[in-house]
């Protein structure tokens, strides 16, 4: 197309059946946050579950939460704010034509989410050990309130579904990565970055209501 | 009517100019299309395909029930059938049909777009939908489920069906909805064409973007439903399990959660094709364009308002009961108000008594008599005794066969001639028309009473008195039956052998008859400027500034 | 609501987010309020609060949702359809849970299944009942 041409922009980045780039830009974000609404909404079923056996069961949930490693949690909680400050960075530097320095910054938010999965899988082993495990895997001994299974099945749940989330944010920054590598975004376009940047603040979205809720009952 | 340079082509006899089914004969070219025409006919042939699926099932277990004892089938056999009917017919037939097949085909033609806003996206849907139905017809080769497809735990949790595999093909299916509506709210948003603002949007285009709200919202929360069963089934976590603390109505809340709102889905995009088809059939501007528009919206929003009333005997908090009973019955205020509105506008029109309208006509006392049973059972207290009878079972039948199959026929003959370019006989379409009303009648007004009488729903066996009704309902079927072939026979035939259409047989002034039928490829020469208003029959003059190719 | 019949931009960087200076300070200055409201959080979190714990816990983790979300992820600078889109999900996140937790709140006694383990003293309201109810 030739309005394409005159942008001076690497080919096939503006859709034929769009009249502008801007009105692509404009739709692709709209649609990246209903996509995000989706997964909001999928999360509120979680948090729903948890809402209502938290309430069954406050004195389980509030014994079972002390029993989780609160630093790891914290920390956790860290890497992943970092991860959205490095990937806001990624998104700032490529809009303001230092595709590098956005390339190094998508690494560091990758290597931080690499983090986030390995003291998580460090908490994870710790509960096999002491088997404070789901559902009729659960023989922990510290806690016999009835209840405490259900902590750890959402628990599970929660975490486990929001760390496949994780993997997926990484699996679409990888891509943006690559493409960051390839010179596709600049300060004329660089809507893909962004759209991955905001799945990945998503994630972390999760992450701050995951953090208090689970581990400061 | 003087003749377009289009409609002398098609009518003289000549090759049919270049469009969008010629644009490519290979099968790949249908497989890995961007066009959202060809998305549109291929969801359309998979949902019939569905639907016949779905009918089978609905035959079997009525023959079943020509006897009150066992026969036929055995119970657990007969628990698989329903349940079967019932996935098959809501997943793979009702959420998808008329969004995903006409919507698809119209709604970028009606704003005078090229395409949906993401057309790779369009095509997963479509893959998504049907890897998700051959996911679910692996389960059901393989036994199927016996949990009825509402799927309550700990039964869902704990019988050793095919439930997981169901549940998982549901899961996928889940996704294409999402990403449909997703495409489509973008789409109204991004592509309308120059002048073509909010108030002028075609009532179909309203109906489905509000539907396409519902898919964004509530089928997350159905497919985090299904996950935690199937992770309780695989992992034994017991989430639902009352053994462990869990708590069965948790369960029913998350999936009605969706589920109300699904039958929102499966009702809203009918009641856009009946204000498309009450305009151009009454020849006459609606009755009041913007009350039918924003009561689509209230519908979507208040509709997720309301699903406790699944649960008025589950077990849930009276107060809450009361709560969900009061606001169940003020959405049906919304649709009081497009039902007024259809009847305004018919009220001194024009009538061209075509198939469609037959459709529509079985459309309205439907909706009104089903909603109005709906709005019986909304209450609390009426609901005790008639929760899981065959009373509520007629009720959504009257809504989703009587209203949202109709609409859907209704689109099917209105948008044939657009879709295909040809026409079809018309002395049979309103021979089947005539034939599924009567037989809808049969088969389900016995089945009001027999609900009121006491027969329960989803059992194998019942007591002899209600032998008769029983066999009343099955004649209905399977004249209901005999309808819905015959539709499949003449369009099949007109497909082949039918002749050409003009380009706007119906002289509708609907937007996406502003292009040639079938359109081409990209829709539109130019993109026209729509500065009108729609449905607009004052005028006399074809409306829009376009060219057709 | 967008405006159709816009003339093609695609000469110019994107209109929507204006041109507003392209500073990463915003960034760090969230980052650090962030650290400090996880701080909060956490120090509140072990001083176990009883029945202000989880109204503060929740505030504190709605306001780094709102910087998150303002900030990181563009919402100040974003369409109205955006910005709608987010606060609907939210409210209807609510309202599942909303009325899911007052079903659970206000359910009568005697209809929770004998025997279960949750039908304890916790899921009767204070004061409903207006007699004692026999041993289970």
């Amino acid at each position: 197309m030739s309005h394409e041409a005159e942008a001076g922009l690497p080919p096939g980045i503006l859709a034929h059946h769009f009249s502008s780039l801007a009105r692509q830009n404009e739709a692709m974000r709209l649609g990246m946050w209903l996509f995000l609404a989706t997964e909001i909404l999928l999360f509120a079923g979680l948090f729903t579950g948890y809402s209502v056996y938290r309430f069954q069961f406050p004195e389980a949930f509030a014994e079972c939460s002390r029993h989780l490693e609160l630093t790891l949690g914290t920390v956790n909680t860290v890497v992943l704010i970092t991860s959205s400050l490095t990937v806001a960075l990624a998104i700032h530097f490529a809009r303001t034509d230092s595709p590098r320095a956005a390339a190094f910054c998508l690494v560091l938010t990758l290597l931080l989410a690499l983090g986030f999965l390995g003291i998580k899988a460090v908490e994870y082993s710790e509960h096999f050990r002491e088997r404070s495990l789901p559902g009729k895997y659960y023989a922990f001994e510290a806690v016999k309130t009835p209840g405490a299974a259900m902590f750890f099945t959402l628990y599970f749940i929660m975490t486990g579904i929001h760390g496949l989330h994780v993997i997926a944010g990484m699996l679409v920054l990888s891509w943006i990565l690559r493409r960051t590598l390839q010179g596709r975004y600049s300060s004329r376009y660089y809507t893909g970055l962004e759209l991955g940047g905001l799945y990945w603040h998503l994630v972390d979205l999760v992450w701050i209501f995951l953090y208090p809720l689970l581990y400061l009952i | 009517m003087r003749l377009s340079e289009a409609d002398s082509h098609a009518l003289s006899g000549a090759p049919a100019a270049p469009n969008y089914l010629h644009d490519g004969t290979t099968v790949m070219s249908w497989l890995n299309t961007r066009d959202h025409k060809r998305v549109g006919i291929m969801f359309l042939v998979s949902v019939v395909f569905f639907f016949f699926v779905g009918g089978l099932f609905a035959l079997l277990i009525r023959f079943k029930l020509l006897q009150p004892g066992p026969f036929f089938v055995d119970a657990l056999s007969y628990n698989r059938m329903f349940t079967l009917h019932g996935i098959v017919m809501i997943f793979l037939f009702l959420i998808p049909a008329i969004p995903s097949a006409f919507g698809n085909f119209v709604l970028p033609l009606m704003i005078g777009a090229r395409d949906v806003a993401f057309p790779r996206l369009n095509l997963a849907s479509f893959y998504l939908y049907l890897g998700g139905a051959l996911i679910a017809i692996w389960g059901i080769i393989h036994g199927g489920a016996d949990t009825g497809w509402t799927f309550y735990a700990p039964y869902s949790t704990t019988t050793p069906t095919q439930v997981a595999p169901i549940l998982i093909g549901v899961f996928v299916i889940g996704f294409s909805s999402i990403l449909t509506g997703i495409n489509f709210i973008v789409t109204v948003h991004t592509l309308r064409a120059p002048g073509l603002n909010w108030m002028r949007l075609p009532l179909f285009v309203w109906s489905t973007y509000a539907t396409s709200i519902i898919q964004v919202l509530a089928t997350p929360v159905l497919s985090i439903t299904v996950a935690l069963v199937t992770i309780e089934r695989i992992g034994g976590f017991g989430i639902f399990d009352p053994a462990r603390g869990g708590d069965p109505v948790l369960f029913q809340h998350m999936f009605w959660f969706y589920s109300h709102p699904a039958v929102y889905i499966m009702v809203l995009p009918p009641m856009g094709v009946i204000s498309e088809c009450v305009c151009a059939f009454s020849r006459k501007n609606p009755f009041g364009y913007k009350a039918i528009a924003f009561s689509s919206l209230g519908i979507a929003f208040v509709g997720f308002f309301t699903w406790g009333h699944h649960l008025f005997v589950a077990g849930q908090s009276v107060f809450v009961g009361g709560a969900f009973g009061l606001l169940s019955m003020f959405v049906g205020i919304f649709t009081a108000i497009k039902v007024f509105n259809w009847v305004g506008t018919m009220y001194r029109g024009a009538i061209s008594f075509k198939t469609p309208f037959a459709y529509i006509c079985g459309f309205l006392y439907f909706l009104v008599f089903g909603g109005m049973t709906g709005v019986a059972l909304a209450t609390t207290s009426l609901d005790i005794h008639w929760h899981d009878t065959y009373f509520v079972v007629a009720h959504f039948h009257f809504i989703m066969v009587g209203a949202s199959v109709m609409a859907f026929l209704a689109a099917l003959h209105y948008w044939f001639p657009k879709m295909f370019g040809k026409t079809y006989h018309e002395g049979w379409g309103l021979v089947a028309a005539s034939l599924i009303i009567l037989g809808f009648n049969a088969t389900f007004i016995p089945q009001f009473l027999l609900g009121n009488f006491g027969m329960p729903r989803r059992y194998y066996q019942y007591p002899e008195h209600f032998q008769a009704l029983n066999v009343a309902s099955t004649a209905g079927a399977t004249l209901l039956g005999f309808g819905f072939v015959l539709i499949v026979i003449y369009l099949g035939i007109s497909l082949k052998w039918g002749s050409r259409a003009e380009s706007n047989p119906w002289g509708s002034k609907g937007f996406e008859w502003l292009t040639a039928s079938p359109p081409p490829t990209h829709n539109f020469d130019e993109i026209p400027t729509i500065t009108q208003m729609p449905h607009d029959y004052r005028t006399h003059e074809p409306s829009g500034v376009i060219r057709v190719a | 609501m967008s405006e159709s019949g816009q003339p093609s931009r695609a000469l110019h960087a994107d209109e929507s987010h204006g041109e507003h200076s392209h500073s990463a300070v915003p960034y760090l200055v969230v980052w650090i309020a962030l650290l400090f409201f996880t701080g909060l959080t956490y120090l509140t979190g072990k001083q176990h609060l009883g029945t202000w714990a989880l109204p503060i816990a929740l505030i504190i983790a709605c306001t780094k949702s709102a910087l998150v979300a303002l900030i990181f992820m563009h919402l100040r600078e974003s369409s109205g359809s955006t910005r709608l889109v987010f606060v609907t999900a939210l409210i209807f996140l609510v309202l599942l849970m909303f009325f899911t937790v007052a079903d659970v709140a206000t359910r009568f006694r005697p209809s929770t299944p004998a025997g279960a383990p949750f039908g304890t003293e916790r899921s009767q309201p204070e004061g409903l009942l207006e007699h004692e109810l026999p041993e289970e």
